[in-house]
């Protein structure tokens, strides 16, 4: 076969991809780019270019700037904790003489579950009247409003995506631990390594590219989070829990300002470009110093 | 190969673009057509299935009379919102002939955009009114450019529930009137059950739009006795009658008289003794609480009212829809749209059937005299004091903008009040603001 004959066979079997990606990334990334500079509503019969007009709005809204902070916010407290949850997954299962696939499936169970449901669950065993916060009220005096108060609204919210998402990455993190060359423990324990050094010093470091997607994948979901902030807090209290999925669907759903709500979805996906991007970089530093080019 | 891939490139998006500004049937809308001398109009009910089956019923009978007109009934899509399906079918040029579901607030947006037609200009359309009795309902849905275009369906006028076994136990045979009676009520329950509450409902504290229709806008109406909350494009809110609803919510928050955390049924199980109800929650009862009975468990009231106004003809908030008919339609839909709900209209029979299947109240002036309702309602007394609250029910306001206006009423003012924060005149005159310059 002839290069010319290669190249068209190459374009022919990567054509129902590149269709798929015209018709449902390219076409509605322009469509939206040219929606945010109008005033449309798409149900009017005239609209009027608006230049930067919603994109001047989008920076002064507090549903926008809220969006942008309770996104970090999410990702430091997020992040740290799906990691270590997954970690401690991983390792208890990967230290267990048997079964090990069966526990596996079991922690991704919940990968499965429909998001809708789980924060139902959890805004009912939350509830006042709930028979958790009923018996912390009468033993203990407390009584918390783990919905109402701004961080224990963003922490119960991290919590439910952690469990989420952890047996999912408890499984990348698996098969690191599980292609990491025995060997290199035989030779550490010659040397005198204790478990500690052996974990910080051998382990985590060789754990570099499951860790690495982990990261990247878990910094992704934050800045994709909607189901369950629309379940159990609808952005609030006070713009506490407003993710930028949550202020897009307000804007082009709720109030019908496609214009608008495609400007904010813009500003949102440039965030999203440039904060994954420093944050890959980041770790490719930390791996770099580690011996990983 | 830089140059093939351009090419292929530019092919599918010219292609990608040309299918996606099509509307696949030569520019013409999908809504039905008239061939045959048959006229097809396509009618999409709400996403309920009670109310898919009372339309569908009322098409079947419609065209055994009237063979030359086929209506096609479909429920709206729900996914993401049922706004949102109608705002893509308008766009898409796949909009019905004839919808129900719409609020008056959505209609000012559609009506605003020209997306669906005053009814008025259309024929008969005094005949339908006239017909089914609703001068007065129909009356209140008449937008500020003096057009009407919504056909009123049903009008639930939103009531207070109190807990009257409770009441009884603090030595009241009857719910409290005025804003003094409900803090004196209070002070007696905080005293004996310092652990129940009078409203127990997170939805206070929270700026979504729509939940001010279910707490404001109940308060406000009754307080300031219906005075339009914008008028056109103009601020038109009572302050004396708003500010003393705010201080009413605030006094409540200082008497630890309200819950304002995520609490699963505080009515129904006895943590909260008064709350915003509407016909719809009879049927859930009837299943989960069964002990839910009315002058047993529960009484109805209207909204409690400042002090020193009259207690007869309270009003509330109409959680009321209706039916349009979009601009897309031909002219042959249209006329044969309007012929449909005549038939609907023209006989309480058909408004009963509505009531039966649906428990949502019709948009009657004659509800609580027409005869051909008496037997429901006696079977029924629960949905009585709905039916008589009717003519005092206003609905929501008509402007395109209300998600944006009602947000900023929880923002600057009703959501702080209930948190028990500022001053009431203050929050009143910074929210007034905010919707003046929203209006602008």
């Amino acid at each position: 076969m002839d290069r010319k004959m290669e190249g068209r066979l190459g374009w022919l079997f990567a054509s129902p991809y590149l269709l798929y990606a015209v018709l449902f990334f390219a076409i509605p990334l322009v469509w939206s780019i040219f929606l945010s500079f109008t005033d449309w509503n798409l149900i009017a019969p005239v609209f009027h270019f608006e230049g930067f007009a919603n994109y001047w709005k989008a920076l002064k809204s507090a549903g926008v700037q809220s969006a942008f902070f309770v996104t970090f916010k999410f990702l430091i407290i997020f992040v740290p904790m799906v990691v270590i949850i997954s970690m401690i997954i991983a390792l208890i299962v990967h230290a267990l003489p048997k079964f090990k696939g069966l526990f596996l499936v079991g922690f991704f169970l919940p990968y499965l579950a429909s998001g809708v449901v789980s924060s139902l669950i959890v805004k009912g065993i939350l509830s006042y009247n709930s028979p958790i916060n009923t018996f912390l009220r009468h033993v203990f005096g407390l009584d918390i409003d783990w919905l109402g108060t701004p961080f224990s609204a963003l922490f119960v919210v991290a919590v439910i995506i952690a469990w989420k998402f952890s047996g999912y990455y408890a499984l990348i993190l698996t098969s690191g631990f599980e292609s990491i060359d025995q060997s290199v423990y035989e030779a550490a324990e010659i040397d005198g390594v204790n478990g500690w050094q052996r974990f910080w010093k051998i382990t985590f470091p060789l754990l570099y590219p499951a860790l690495y997607t982990v990261v990247i994948l878990s910094v992704g979901v934050t800045f994709g989070i909607f189901t369950e902030v629309y379940q159990l807090t609808g952005g609030g209290p006070n713009y506490a829990t407003n993710t930028w999925q949550m202020e897009i669907f307000k804007q082009a759903f709720t109030n019908l300002q496609a214009g608008y709500a495609s400007a904010i979805a813009i500003v949102a996906s440039i965030v999203t470009f440039i904060s994954i991007y420093i944050i890959r970089k980041l770790i490719e530093l930390w791996g770099k110093r580690n011996g990983w080019d | 190969m830089k140059r093939w891939f351009s090419v292929f490139m530019a092919a599918v998006l010219s292609i990608g673009f040309l299918v996606g500004c099509s509307t696949g049937n030569g520019g013409k809308t999908n809504n039905g057509s008239t061939k045959n001398g048959v006229t097809t109009i396509t009618f999409w009910a709400a996403p309920n299935p009670t109310q898919q089956v009372f339309w569908e019923d009322m098409a079947k009978k419609f065209m055994e009379k009237n063979p030359n007109i086929k209506v096609k009934v479909s429920p709206m899509k729900e996914t993401p919102t049922s706004e949102a399906s109608i705002q893509a079918a308008i766009a898409g040029h796949n909009a019905p002939t004839m919808s129900e579901n719409i609020n008056r607030s959505f209609a000012a947006e559609l009506a605003n955009s020209k997306a669906i037609v005053p009814l008025d200009t259309l024929e008969d359309w005094d005949k339908i009114v006239s017909g089914r009795k609703m001068e007065n309902s129909a009356e209140s849905w008449k937008f500020s450019d003096g057009h009407q275009y919504v056909m009123p369906l049903y009008s639930n006028a939103m009531l207070f529930a109190w807990r009257i076994d409770i009441l009884k136990q603090l030595g009241y045979n009857e719910p409290p009137k005025t804003y003094s009676e409900v803090l004196d009520l209070v002070k007696k329950l905080k005293q004996k059950y310092p652990e129940k509450y009078l409203w127990a409902k997170a939805d206070l504290a929270d700026p979504t739009a729509w939940k001010r229709w279910f707490d404001f806008f109940m308060l406000y109406n009754a307080a300031s006795d219906g005075n339009s909350f914008i008028s056109g494009k103009k601020f038109a809110g009572d302050k004396e009658a708003g500010v003393k609803v705010l201080q009413f919510m605030k006094d409540l928050h200082d008497e630890n008289a309200l819950l304002i955390k995520q609490s699963k049924n505080p009515f129904e199980t006895g943590t909260s003794i008064f709350t915003d109800l509407g016909p719809w929650t009879f049927t859930s009862w009837k299943d989960n609480f069964p002990e839910m009975q009315l002058n047993k468990t529960f009484v109805l009231s209207p909204p409690p009212i400042p002090d020193g106004l009259k207690t007869d003809h309270i009003k509330t908030y109409a959680d009321a829809k209706g039916l349009v008919i979009y601009a897309s339609a031909t002219k042959e839909q249209q006329k044969a749209a309007m012929k449909f709900a005549q038939f609907v209209f023209s006989n309480p029979e058909n408004d009963l059937e509505l009531l039966e299947k649906t428990s949502l109240l019709p948009a009657r002036d004659d509800l609580t005299t027409n005869e051909t309702f008496t037997k429901y309602f006696n079977e029924n007394p629960q949905l009585k004091p709905y039916a008589a609250e009717i003519p005092y029910a206003v609905p929501a306001i008509d402007n395109a903008k209300y998600n944006d206006l009602q947000t900023f009423i929880g923002q600057y003012a009703f959501n702080k009040a209930v948190k028990g924060q500022g001053d009431p005149s203050k929050e009143w005159d910074d929210m007034a603001k905010a919707i003046e310059g929203a209006l602008k």
